[in-house]
């Protein structure tokens, strides 16, 4: 292998793919992270057995050839270098780098001892605006947890429809349901479970990018790839496991009517809840008080030993008055990710789920379960 | 050789000559999946597994299984992701959140979604004493021969004494010894709604479909069936059905079948068909046994004198003591004041104070109104109709009883009435409740009704 490469170029894609190498020590290949030509294209690739990431970039191959490096050496390496030309030189199982008077040898292992990212058999195949698959994402990204028995609500659900698709995670404490419309119409509805760590992978790629990215469905297996914006060769793909299991029945979790509504202002809520949890003590418990008939909510909290905290925060309410607690963070997190200035709060009774939505937009809900009085 | 010993075998080969590191990577959580017409079918947790072994392995795989096995010609490979290990849980993040036992949580995300199950009901986990010996029992013996024993098995109690607990024990039980069978757990409630939904929305075929092929159905607080005439109608039909096809069907209400008002007479005969079990309030060892063990269900300790202390003082229902023992648990979070009998009381005092119910001549009316299905005009009205006079009497008993108004009050209060007919009223009701099982049944479930409302 031979080839002549931007150092520029090259520290991007080393940042990408380096995101999925491993740091296990059980299979020291896996801190490898493999370059390959094909055709024209440099390959770069790395796994850690659950996602893989592969990234592509046109250079000036004067010799084919595959070989694997560890990926920390190479990567801090290749940051110290200026931003000029960098050839790349195999010989026998090292790599040769030269740029400048800058000229060094990384040991590596042959390429054959590394596993192959597996192929997806595409089933189903959608594209969508990377910037709000990302905003979306990270908008509840957070929730899922690994505290559960059930391995199902861990990772993010994807529901395609034929116009939309539905992203959910839950904690089974709370819920957020995302909804972005299509650019085209899907053929079939089709659904499946990520892992967190794959949203958040997917997330760090996603901000850097201004394409469109494909998600291609397989066989326990999810594609998200993105294209060249010049050619129609891929640029970068990420390659995961799905999580095995049905998503639980999640709508029926979403309260379909309330007794309670108030309309707040945002950022005034976040700050009064904020202040709150400084009295909450060790159990996290906030409680709020709707009186439709004043038009506000009063917000308390309190502790033996900290004292207490007692604010009210005026709004446009209707429905019956109630009173109800919750874990502030609970609140904190559904509210951050609220994209308009001002809020719905609305409720059934004090141990129903609470729902907290965008005024004006109904493509995100947050629904949360109180404390038990 | 069988199939099993035949993969291990070919591991142990593999395991000579590869790197541990290797070894564990791919071949840890492979099994051999079938072994029929020449071909070895090998089960891997991961597309990665399935396309390493292919592309680098197939050949030692093969070698190694044609040594064993002449007759195998290839090896294919399939995921099953089962298999795979599930990821640790996160354990910090874990104790935060149980830091406070009221956070509730979806009921839903727990509950399976093809059973209606809640897995956390077991009989490991169900507490035995005299109370309920026999419907334990019986239930026992359902989950594990269903369809034969008892059928229909019809078990009652009063609120919050486990027999949602008993019920859902038996569904988990027998789908544990019996993956195959079809278990369905639904409330009554929610049975008449899909009912309502299915005929709206003309898709009653949809609806029978989904209860035929079940081998145990299991409908909890079916009291609720009362008065609902179309529901009634397709729950018997559902009920012969099951019946006929030799399928369990297991019950539970918070009455026994005849004291089931407005229920059709053809669904009483039936439901007394099979076993009736009721579950009776523990007595106080039992109690303090039950709040023992959900305290250790919930890693925290308990003195013995303080649980019978507890269940001394807590003896309406099995629920309030979970109550009890969360709001203990808090209170020692927060207090850090030791759990024995001195604190106990200050802390009991409280709970039992917030659990008082108040009552008023208002609720009772209401209650008793909505009961019997007679307008609160009515009652206080001048119809002279059976059935209203005896409603009209049940009030005054209650007002007597749990209000303790004078008798001119009470007849003041109930559409000018003299006392005298207050007195002659609530003297009747007392003694038919010593003759009259029927008018017992109604007292006591009004009661139940005044006390959770």
């Amino acid at each position: 292998m031979k080839i002549t490469i931007d150092q520029n170029k090259f520290n991007e894609g080393l940042s990408i793919v380096g995101r999925a190498s491993s740091k296990s020590i059980t299979l020291p290949i896996l801190k490898n992270i493999l370059l390959k030509t094909e055709n024209n294209f440099l390959n770069l690739s790395s796994t850690d057995l659950e996602i893989g990431i592969k990234w592509w970039n046109l250079v000036k191959v004067n010799k084919e050839g595959e070989l694997t490096v560890p990926y920390h050496s190479l990567s801090s390496f290749i940051s110290f270098l200026p931003s000029k030309k960098i050839n790349l030189n195999k010989k026998g199982n090292n790599l040769l780098l030269e740029c400048e008077e800058y000229k060094t040898q990384i040991n590596g292992i042959s390429a054959e001892e590394f596993p192959i990212i597996p192929q997806i058999k595409e089933k189903e195949k959608v594209l969508i605006e990377s910037k709000i698959l990302c905003d979306s994402l990270l908008q509840l990204i957070d929730i899922p947890s690994l505290t559960k028995v059930k391995p199902e609500i861990s990772g993010i659900f994807f529901l395609f429809n034929k116009e939309e698709l539905k992203i959910v995670a839950t904690d089974s404490y709370r819920l957020a349901e995302k909804k972005i419309i299509l650019k085209k119409d899907n053929k079939s509805s089709f659904s499946f479970i990520i892992p967190q760590r794959t949203a958040r992978e997917l997330v760090n790629i996603l901000k850097e990018v201004k394409q469109d990215i494909e998600v291609i469905f397989g066989e326990n297996q999810i594609l998200f790839r993105i294209k060249m914006s010049d050619f129609n060769h891929p640029y970068i793909e990420l390659t995961s496991k799905v999580i095995e299991g049905s998503y639980p029945d999640y709508e029926s979790i979403i309260p379909g009517k309330y007794n309670t509504q108030i309309i707040l202002n945002k950022d005034e809520l976040l700050n009064k809840i904020k202040a709150a949890s400084v009295f909450v003590g060790k159990i996290n418990e906030t409680h709020l008080t709707i009186s439709p008939k004043k038009g506000e909510m009063v917000i308390k909290s309190e502790d033996a030993d900290l004292g207490n905290y007692n604010t009210k925060i005026k709004g446009r309410a209707d429905g019956e008055e109630v009173n109800i607690s919750f874990n502030y963070r609970f609140l904190i997190d559904g509210l951050s990710n609220i994209k308009s200035s001002e809020v719905i709060l609305e409720f059934v009774n004090e141990n129903s789920p609470g729902v907290i939505k965008p005024v004006g937009k109904s493509d995100f809900v947050y629904v949360v379960m109180p404390i038990k009085k | 050789m069988k199939k099993e010993n035949i993969w291990e075998s070919v591991l142990a080969q593999i395991k000579l000559d590869i790197s541990e590191a290797s070894f564990n990577t791919w071949f840890k959580h492979t099994n051999i999946s079938t072994l029929k017409n020449k071909r070895a079918v090998i089960s891997v947790p991961n597309t990665f597994v399935r396309d390493w072994l292919q592309s680098k392995y197939n050949k030692t795989i093969l070698k190694a299984l044609r040594s064993l096995n002449k007759d195998i010609k290839e090896v294919q490979y399939t995921v099953n992701p089962s298999i795979q290990q599930v990821e640790t849980p996160n354990k910090k993040r874990k104790r935060e959140e149980e830091n406070n036992l009221n956070q509730m949580e979806f009921q839903n995300l727990i509950i399976d979604s093809e059973t209606g199950l809640n897995p956390k009901y077991t009989f490991e986990n169900f507490v035995i004493g005299p109370f309920n010996e026999l419907a334990q029992a019986a239930g026992y013996a359902v989950s594990e021969n269903p369809g034969s024993l008892y059928n229909p098995l019809f078990i009652y109690s009063k609120t919050g004494l486990g027999k949602t607990h008993l019920l859902q024990a038996i569904g988990n039980k027998a789908r544990k010894r019996q993956k195959k069978k079809k278990v369905y757990y639904t409330q009554a409630q929610k049975f008449i709604s899909e009912i309502i939904s299915s005929i709206r929305n003309n898709r009653m075929e949809d609806f029978k479909r989904r209860y035929k092929d079940v081998d145990i159905l299991i409908i909890d607080d079916i009291q609720f069936l009362s008065g609902k005439e179309k529901t009634q109608e397709e729950f018997f039909h559902t009920f012969n059905d099951l019946y006929e096809k030799n399928k369990q069907i297991i019950l539970s209400s918070d009455r026994p079948p005849k004291s089931i008002s407005a229920l059709a007479d053809r669904l009483k005969s039936r439901f007394e068909g099979g076993m009736i079990a009721d579950i009776d309030y523990p007595d106080t060892e039992t109690r303090a046994a039950i709040f023992k063990s959900k305290a250790q269900e919930k890693d925290f300790f308990i003195p013995d004198d303080v649980c019978y202390y507890i269940a001394e003082n807590i003896q309406r229902n099995i629920r309030e003591l979970e109550g009890v023992l969360n709001k203990l648990i808090i209170q020692q979070k927060i207090t850090k004041l030791p759990i024995d009998l001195k604190n106990i009381k200050s802390i009991l005092k409280d709970i039992n104070q917030t659990s008082m119910y108040s009552l008023s001549f208002n609720k009772i009316l209401k209650t008793i109104s909505n009961f019997y299905d007679i307008s609160e005009k009515d009652l206080l009205g001048s119809s002279r109709k059976k059935e209203i006079v005896k409603a009209r009497q049940i009030i005054i008993y209650f007002l007597r009883k749990e209000l303790n108004y004078s008798y001119p009050y009470i007849g003041k209060k109930i559409g000018g009435r003299d006392h005298t007919t207050v007195i002659y009223s609530f003297s009747k009701i007392e003694k038919d409740i010593k003759r009259n099982e029927d008018i017992k049944e109604e007292v006591s479930y009004i009661k139940e009704t005044l006390a959770s409302a």
